[in-house]
């Protein structure tokens, strides 16, 4: 058979389900029916429910293709996937809900994440198959997960969207840093050079890798090599991204940050970043109970405070920083103030301030 | 200067990496950028160039922070 | 596959317990067919033991032309844990806006059991297919199957890695564009950048259909196109009373939380001064069927967004403040500012330079000058207010 190459993918229309096809941009308007549940409406009176369910996102072929039987008994055999990894299954048969979603939860994947709710934690691979991890992902997800679950499943109301995301190291392949809440595995030590670095990595690119000049090139024993100025290292871990013998990773100094406050969306406020809340959680498996309590108490002040929609940062910048630590008892430090690039925007440069 | 053809200029980025073997890594950019200046060869000649270095097996792209192209390990260099 | 070693995972057992769907059960699933699966479970608990990863990255994996799509990846234990010492990733394009038919995603299974591990992300960060887990003399198998399903290889290293979109018109009301056929579009116009890598470092593409942005376009990306509208909100007065009839309080919730006070509520009307809207969403968030995006619709092109390696994170800036994108000409105008993009960025972009990192580095008028765009007002939050310009005029005299 003759080699196939850039093909692309399969065009899309193939597995759109009829009702989709017939309403393509022909939309009117969508609600909750219930958790987890949502109708699209078309202008022609057609209407196509959602069930959405939770999913781990590392999937065995086995369980697709459970979802794949399901799909085939109630939606006619078509299915798709969020942007958050759920799973969702789409019908023009209101009577097909109930017993779907029955199979669904006995399979252990409850219903939920849809409008007012907290959806699934979007994550990177940490070590189940990640080089540069400063912590696991998948137990941390779900850890957590299992202890927010009633707030996914809307069996506990929500002020509005709350988005909790998860990276494994800076580089952050989850794109973490606007999330309402953000887990981030961190580095705290400088990189070892290793003996054989010269043979492995070029100089010249490993020197400038380095965003704070903290990498130099050196000589032992004569051989090629580079040095760390270790009080100008920021843990960044960009240098081990280009060269493997400049290992980062520590089992006792490695944990996870915990940032608040950013959102994509730009309803009201404009998009923000993440702000740093806790410097450091320790690495806790199985299942980093720190991280999970600290996440717990932000989410309740959320729930507590926030007003009908209010994402939590926005809530945040109406009561302030003084009070947001006061009220989740978080210690402030030297760490949560910026000294690198934008370092002044962060400052408040005001005389208006929360008095906590 | 002669307009050079898709294998000539495969030839001499062949050449060009074969030289910095084990001292520089290439990019796709730092080839084209070479062989502008050497033969004022245009940017399509030479996305042709390293397709046929690639196809033909002469070269192979690694990644490590970035991608680049060099000649694979433990193979004969091709004729 | 024969069913793998098995190991003892007291750690990755608790992980089993709890309402949450279990990853753990998912490799378990995995591992009564591949011996691969199994021995994750090995080095995963290890890793559990001793809180550290045992992933070794890079290479020279791939498949036959293509320097994207494949990640090697290679276990630190590997004699320990021979099944998993080459352990490498397949990244697949995914069909724009994650839709399948169950026949599409068995064709996919069935390949994945036969030829790796069984272990699949659907989907990864960026949006593809990930297939977890295979060794090197199964890629091409692999590939060949997959594109005689109709499927093929994603992106990955400095190349334009695979675009993702939002469902867009599929199942939204407020999709301004077609995003699902602009992403499939870029996505086909550029099967070469995205197989070839050739750029100074990644360059990522998303398309949500309009400003609540599901697919996180303007932080995730570096070309990210948002849809929104021109015109007028499109606005059933019937509707809004309804819902003030129902109990919505509209002066508080929505016309005091509107970010430029552009709307007033007396009681009985709502009235909007479009001329001040921003067109942020939340008001035709909160009153479904009762507002809606205007009829004059289309998208704004933003660049550059990135996480915080190396130089800090960035949100993606306005570049083009509105395009329609359903005409020849303005499909044509957009592929062609793409080209500009990347002819000037790699020439002068540094390795691992992002194109957002670059634009700031070599300033964003120079870089609006050598992309050959128009300098405008919608492109920044404020005009500067440091007097350090430089001036053109006296640098040509």
């Amino acid at each position: 058979m003759e080699r196939r190459t850039d093909i692309g993918p399969p065009h899309y229309t193939k597995f759109l389900p009829p009702v989709i096809q017939k309403n393509y941009g022909k939309w009117k308007y969508h609600e909750g029916v219930r958790p987890g549940v949502m109708v699209h409406v078309a202008e022609s009176g057609d209407k196509l429910y959602t069930i959405r369910a939770a999913s781990p996102r590392l999937l065995s072929v086995q369980k697709i293709r459970q979802y794949c039987d399901l799909a085939d008994k109630y939606c006619d055999g078509y299915l798709r996937f969020t942007s958050r990894n759920n799973v969702e299954f789409l019908t023009t048969k209101e009577e097909n809900i109930e017993p779907l979603i029955a199979e669904l939860e006995a399979m252990g994947h409850p219903v939920g994440g849809v409008g007012r709710a907290i959806s699934n934690i979007v994550h990177t691979q940490g070590w189940i198959h990640c080089h540069s991890a400063a912590t696991d992902a998948s137990g941390i997800v779900k850890s957590v997960m299992d202890d927010l679950i009633d707030y996914f499943t809307g069996k506990k109301e929500v002020p509005g969207k709350l988005r909790i995301a998860l990276a494994c190291c800076l580089n952050m392949c989850g794109a973490v840093h606007c999330s309402d809440i953000a887990i981030l595995g961190i580095h705290r030590r400088p990189p070892k050079v290793m003996p054989n670095l010269a043979q492995m990595c070029e100089i010249p690119n490993v020197v400038a890798a380095c965003p704070t000049a903290a990498i130099r090139p050196a000589k032992v024993d004569g051989k090629d090599t580079v040095e760390i100025i270790e009080e100008q290292c920021m843990y960044c871990a960009n240098c081990f991204s280009v060269c493997p013998a400049l290992p980062m990773a520590d089992a006792e100094l490695d944990g996870v940050s915990i940032w608040v406050g950013g959102k994509v969306s730009n309803a009201r406020s404009q998009p923000m970043f993440s702000k740093l809340a806790v410097p450091y959680l320790p690495n806790n498996p199985p299942r980093w109970p720190e991280v999970g309590q600290t996440v717990r108490k932000i989410v309740e002040i959320w729930v507590e405070h926030a007003e009908p929609d209010e994402r939590l940062g926005e809530m945040i910048q109406r009561m302030g920083w003084p009070r947001f630590f006061r009220l989740a008892g978080i210690q402030f430090s030297k760490e949560h103030i910026d000294d690198y690039r934008y370092a002044a925007l962060s400052l408040k440069r005001t005389a208006q301030v929360h008095q906590a | 200067m002669a307009e050079m053809t898709v294998e000539q200029l495969a030839d001499a980025m062949y050449e060009m990496i074969k030289e910095a073997k084990g001292m520089k890594k290439y990019k796709a950019t730092d080839l084209q950028k070479a062989m502008a200046e050497r033969f004022g060869a245009d940017k399509q000649t030479c996305k042709q160039a390293i397709r046929l270095l690639m196809d033909s097996g002469r070269c192979i792209y690694t990644y490590f922070g970035g991608s680049y192209i060099e000649i694979p390990p433990d193979q004969p260099p091709a004729p | 596959m024969a069913e793998g070693k098995k190991y003892v995972t007291p750690k990755l057992d608790e992980l089993e317990k709890g309402p949450w769907p279990s990853f753990v059960k998912e490799i378990k699933a995995a591992a009564q067919k591949s011996p691969m699966a199994a021995a994750l479970l090995g080095q995963l608990e290890q890793s559990y033991d001793e809180k550290i990863g045992h992933w070794k990255h890079g290479g020279i994996v791939g498949v036959v032309g293509y320097g994207g799509g494949v990640i090697g990846r290679y276990s630190d234990l590997g004699d320990k844990y021979p099944e998993v010492a080459h352990f490498h990733t397949i990244r697949i394009n995914q069909p724009a806006g994650w839709f399948y038919t169950t026949e599409a995603l068995r064709g996919l299974c069935d390949i994945w059991e036969e030829h790796g591990s069984g272990l699949t992300n659907m989907h990864g960060s960026t949006g593809d297919i990930i297939f977890l887990g295979t060794t090197t003399d199964q890629l091409e198998k692999v590939f060949s199957k997959l594109t005689a399903l109709g499927f093929d290889l994603g992106g990955s290293g400095s190349d334009v890695r695979t675009p993702s979109c939002c469902n867009g018109m599929a199942r939204c009301e407020w999709a301004c564009y077609d995003t699902m056929k602009v992403c499939y579009n870029l996505t086909m116009a550029f099967q070469d950048e995205i197989h070839r890598p050739a750029f100074p470092y990644k360059f990522k593409m998303k398309m949500a259909g309009c400003p609540n942005d599901c697919v996180a376009a303007i932080a995730r990306a570096d070309l990210s196109i948002i849809g929104t509208w021109k015109d007028e909100i499109q606005q059933d007065d019937e509707m809004i009373k309804k819902f003030a009839d129902e109990g919505l309080d509209i002066q508080r919730q929505i016309v005091s939380r509107c970010p430029t006070r552009c709307m007033d509520w007396d009681g009985k009307k709502l009235t909007i001064n479009n001329e001040n809207c921003v067109k942020c969403m939340f008001c035709i968030n909160s009153m479904p069927r009762a507002l809606a995006p205007g009829k004059e619709r289309g998208a704004m092109v933003l660049l550059g967004a990135k996480a915080p390696i190396v130089q800090g994170a960035q949100l993606s800036s306005v570049l083009i403040p509105f395009i329609d994108l359903e005409d020849e000409e303005s499909w044509n105008d957009l592929k062609q500012l793409l080209e500009n993009i990347w002819e000037v960025w790699c020439e002068e972009g540094k390795n691992r330079e992002r194109v957002g990192e670059f634009a700031l580095r070599v300033g964003f008028g120079n870089f609006l000058e050598a992309i050959g765009l128009e300098p405008r007002p919608e492109m920044v939050a404020y005009p500067r207010d440091n007097p350090y310009v430089f001036y053109q005029t006296a640098k040509k005299e």
